[in-house]
């Protein structure tokens, strides 16, 4: 009985592939090839710009903690003011646009998307979805209030140059010192060496955790020598700006030598 | 009066604050209510009270969902203002129309601020105008004939408001006018407030009268006597430790306890996602189903492909009471879950349904997505980065274990100590639970297996003393951690929560432990709120030290009904960093906060 059920299947199938041959035959060969060509061409197309969108990535992200200055440098870099001040984020500030020092340039200059990631220790899951589409990131320190938040900002950095995403690609990171303006903000030198001490210290205790802190994907530097950032495998760089006057020509620097012109 | 009203983008740029208030508000209310309210998904509630120095002010929100902007108004918390919530719903309405994302500065709103103000304090005077009408007209007596001018002036205005007056200037005058007429009402209905006030402050001194009754009861009872169950003879002798335990211990073979690695170290493996989501989804359209009849299903199927306009809080109801209940049945305490709800709601309100949604997907999602921000930790809970940061001052981290009686505070405090000793960090148990009998030995014991020095002074005594005397100790010796475990205690019990906030306040430990069991309900709510309100008031510090970590025992009996979890972290603030699933030491975990969120809400 299954044989024969078997068989007659195949005899419809075999009517079925005579009858779409003969309407195949039946078509202009012309408009065959013609719409043949127009599917291929659309596959290839999209394959085309999968590929592109993955090698140039205009992506900057600006994170740091809560209070650092972020939305104020954020618009500052869009509108080139921080209009009438900044309450704490809930949720990311991105846009894509031309900086505003280059609005008056000649010529065409291609836009910037910049992301804005809040600081506030509940949402830091948020920076997950956006770092592996990073061309650089800025790390924003509030240079005034440096020594309190000294640990916690250790630590924050500690985390995103160990995450898998930044260590593997090798997103370069620029530790942007804020609030400089004002008189008693620390010098980028003394908050390069607060935090690789920091650092140093935070190795020692999270290695200790070992095989089992899943948190820390990768270790930093080399273990026995002290941490420096000179060791780290992408390339970390410290600068100074402050958001409140304007001042942010290295933060456009960074972002200008990362993200093709 | 209003002190400031803000409009900001929930991104965090101010969009608008009105210029004619110009006080600058003291301290930083708003980033305050942002950080332990907004962010902490109590967005439901009514308001938020901020204290700082000088100041008491009060704020009140309201979200524009859809457009992604936040009201706040501020004012001092003396003045009950009526007419807030009316304002911010009418600032939200006329903003929302101005709105434009590219625009960040809305001078033209000032005008239309200025007019919406003076609308609201015009319809709140006439609320409270039409309260005092209907109190007795017998003090309006004296004031009928300055009452009668005032409504013959009244009239007047209306009839020519009515007729040549355009719209608009109907609010100004009305509001005038009212004002004239409340003004004498006011003189007036004088009496009558002043009679609620006092009838408001006879009650409360019969509440303060009703207060000291007790205080000064529990005040006597302060040495406790023997509890005498039957008619047998009182016991003379209640310390029953054995003065020969040097001599016993030689004859037991002590082994050091070494079970293997403490799950703490381990990696969970967390089971396959495909299996939860086919019962997500079955357990939603069960949900809607049971909730809407056949006609509901038509329009909702209907509604989630063509896209409905905005989400009214109407067609929340059904989807959050679905999950209110699916929550309680986890054991999340029944508070909790009605203010998560509303919270959740709160931030949905107004919101586009996209196409192709569900209400109850978008409603999940919103609640999955608040309920890993409450369990993710504020602060860092890594315990050896701290004590390595103590040791470097050369203090030792002192851990105090708190918690009512019989929830494992003992047990765990062993497997802490196990764990922290697999990193190399010398340990030291302080026994101040002076209470219970066998509770000295049984740290003891622990401290044996586990080879670790114990700090212990026998039963009766003051355990503050002991607790102090054990840390000087530690620091003499070179410990790096000391635990110390309390005996166990009702919240409710005023004299042994006095006494558990002097031990707290005289050691100022360096992490205060809420030790909490898995298997409470609703009591959870209430232990942790007693606990810290008591730790707070009883404290005779300035500053006192609250909860700071929650430790949560018996895990593994309850299967998943781990509701447990977000009703206490949700109630104090405090991370859970350890999770005790077992009774042997290595049964120590961390709180995986991703499986907890998906086994709540499957």
């Amino acid at each position: 009985m299954d044989t024969d059920k078997a068989e007659q299947l195949k005899a419809e199938l075999q009517q079925w592939f005579n009858q779409a041959e003969q309407l195949i035959r039946q078509i202009p060969p012309n408009q065959l090839y013609a719409a043949v060509g127009i599917v291929l061409l659309t596959v290839f197309v999209f394959i085309l710009v999968r590929v592109f969108k993955r090698t140039i990535s205009n992506t900057v992200v600006l994170t740091g903690l809560s209070g650092s200055g972020k939305t104020t440098l954020f618009y500052q870099l869009r509108d080139g003011s921080s209009h009438q001040g900044t309450v704490t984020s809930m949720e990311p500030n991105e846009s894509t646009f031309v900086l505003h020092s280059e609005t008056s340039k000649k010529g065409k200059i291609k836009p910037v998307h910049i992301v804005d990631v809040p600081g506030h220790s509940r949402l830091r899951s948020k920076l997950d979805e956006f770092l592996p589409q990073a061309a650089g990131v800025v790390f924003v320190v509030d240079a005034l209030e440096f020594l309190p938040n000294s640990r916690a900002a250790s630590e924050y950095l500690y985390d995103i140059l160990t995450k898998a995403s930044v260590v593997k690609k090798k997103i370069p990171l620029l530790i942007l010192c804020n609030k400089v303006d004002k008189a008693s903000a620390h010098t980028r030198e003394f908050i390069r060496k607060q935090l690789e001490k920091e650092i140093d210290k935070l190795r020692a205790s999270r290695t200790a955790l070992s095989a089992a802190d899943i948190t820390n994907e990768f270790t930093l530097g080399v273990p026995g020598e002290t941490f420096a950032f000179s060791l780290c495998h992408n390339k970390v760089t410290v600068a100074e700006a402050s958001g409140l006057t304007g001042d942010i020509s290295q933060l456009e620097q960074f972002i200008r030598e990362h993200v093709e012109p | 009066m209003l002190e400031q009203l803000l409009i900001f983008t929930r991104g965090g740029l101010i969009l608008w604050t009105c210029k004619e208030l110009g006080n600058a508000l003291r301290g930083s209310p708003i980033d305050t209510l942002i950080r332990s309210c907004l962010l902490e998904e109590r967005s439901g509630a009514a308001s938020f009270n901020y204290d700082a120095p000088g100041t008491a002010y009060t704020l009140k929100w309201t979200f524009h969902n859809e457009l992604g902007l936040v009201f706040v108004a501020v004012y001092q918390r003396i003045l009950h203002l009526l007419y807030v919530d009316d304002l911010l719903a009418m600032v939200k309405r006329e903003f929302s129309e101005i709105y434009d994302p590219k625009k960040t500065v809305y001078s033209d709103f000032d005008d239309i601020f200025r007019q919406l103000r003076k609308e609201a304090e015009a319809r709140a005077e006439e609320i409270k105008k039409a309260k005092q009408v209907d109190k007795p007209v017998s003090n309006n007596m004296g004031n009928d004939s300055g009452d009668g001018d005032d409504n013959v002036k009244v009239r007047k205005l209306e009839a020519h408001s009515k007729g040549s007056f355009v719209a608009n200037r109907n609010a100004p005058a009305k509001g005038i006018a009212n004002g004239k007429e409340n003004g004498s009402s006011n003189n007036g209905a004088f009496d009558v407030n002043k009679l609620q006030k006092l009838r408001a402050k006879g009650g409360k001194k019969t509440d303060t009268i009703v207060n000291k009754v007790p205080k000064v009861e529990t005040k006597k009872k302060i040495t406790k006597k023997n509890r005498v169950w039957d008619d047998s003879p009182k016991e003379s002798k209640l310390d029953f430790t054995d003065p020969v335990s040097e001599n016993g211990d030689e004859n037991i073979q002590i082994v050091a306890a070494d079970e293997g690695e403490s799950m703490m170290d381990k990696e969970e493996i967390i089971s396959s996602e495909s299996e939860s989501e086919e019962d997500e989804d079955e357990e939603a359209e069960k949900g809607t189903k049971v909730e809407t009849k056949k006609k509901g299903w038509f329009s909702s199927m209907f509604q989630s492909i063509a896209g409905k306009a905005n989400l009214e809080k109407a067609d929340l109801e059904p989807a959050l009471r679905a999950l209110k209940d699916r929550l309680m049945t986890k054991n999340v305490a029944e508070e909790i879950a009605e203010k998560l709800c509303e919270s959740v709601a709160a931030s949905l309100e107004g919101k586009k349904l996209g196409s192709f949604t569900r209400i109850s997907s978008t409603v999940q999602a919103a609640m999955e997505e608040a309920l890993v921000r409450i369990l993710t930790p504020r602060r860092s809970i890594d315990i050896l980065r701290d004590v390595h940061a103590s040791k470097e001052q050369r203090k030792p981290y002192v851990v105090v274990f708190v918690g009512v009686n019989g929830v494992g505070k003992s047990t765990n405090l062993a497997k802490v100590a196990y764990w922290l000793q697999q990193h190399d960090v010398n340990v030291m148990m302080a026994a101040c639970d002076t209470f219970r009998s066998g509770a000295v030995e049984q740290l003891r014991t622990h401290a044996r297996r586990l080879q670790i020095p114990i700090f212990e002074k026998g039963y009766e005594k003051d355990p503050a003393i002991v607790a102090k005397e054990a840390i000087q100790e530690a620091t003499r010796n070179g410990s790096d951690v000391v635990l110390v475990d309390t005996a166990g205690r009702m919240q409710d019990n005023e004299p042994l929560m006095r006494a558990l906030s002097k031990l707290i306040h005289v050691n100022s430990p360096d992490l205060v432990l809420f030790v909490g069991e898995a298997l409470v309900g609703n009591d959870a709510v209430d232990q942790l709120s007693k606990f810290n309100q008591k730790l707070g008031e009883l404290s005779p510090s300035a500053s006192p030290r609250l909860i700071d970590g929650i430790l949560l025992t018996k895990f593994d009996t309850i299967d998943d009904k781990v509701g447990a979890a977000l009703s206490m972290v949700y109630i104090s603030g405090a991370p859970v960093m350890f999770v005790g699933c077992g009774q042997s030491y290595t049964d120590l975990k961390k709180l995986n906060v991703k499986s907890i969120v998906k086994t709540l809400l499957k």
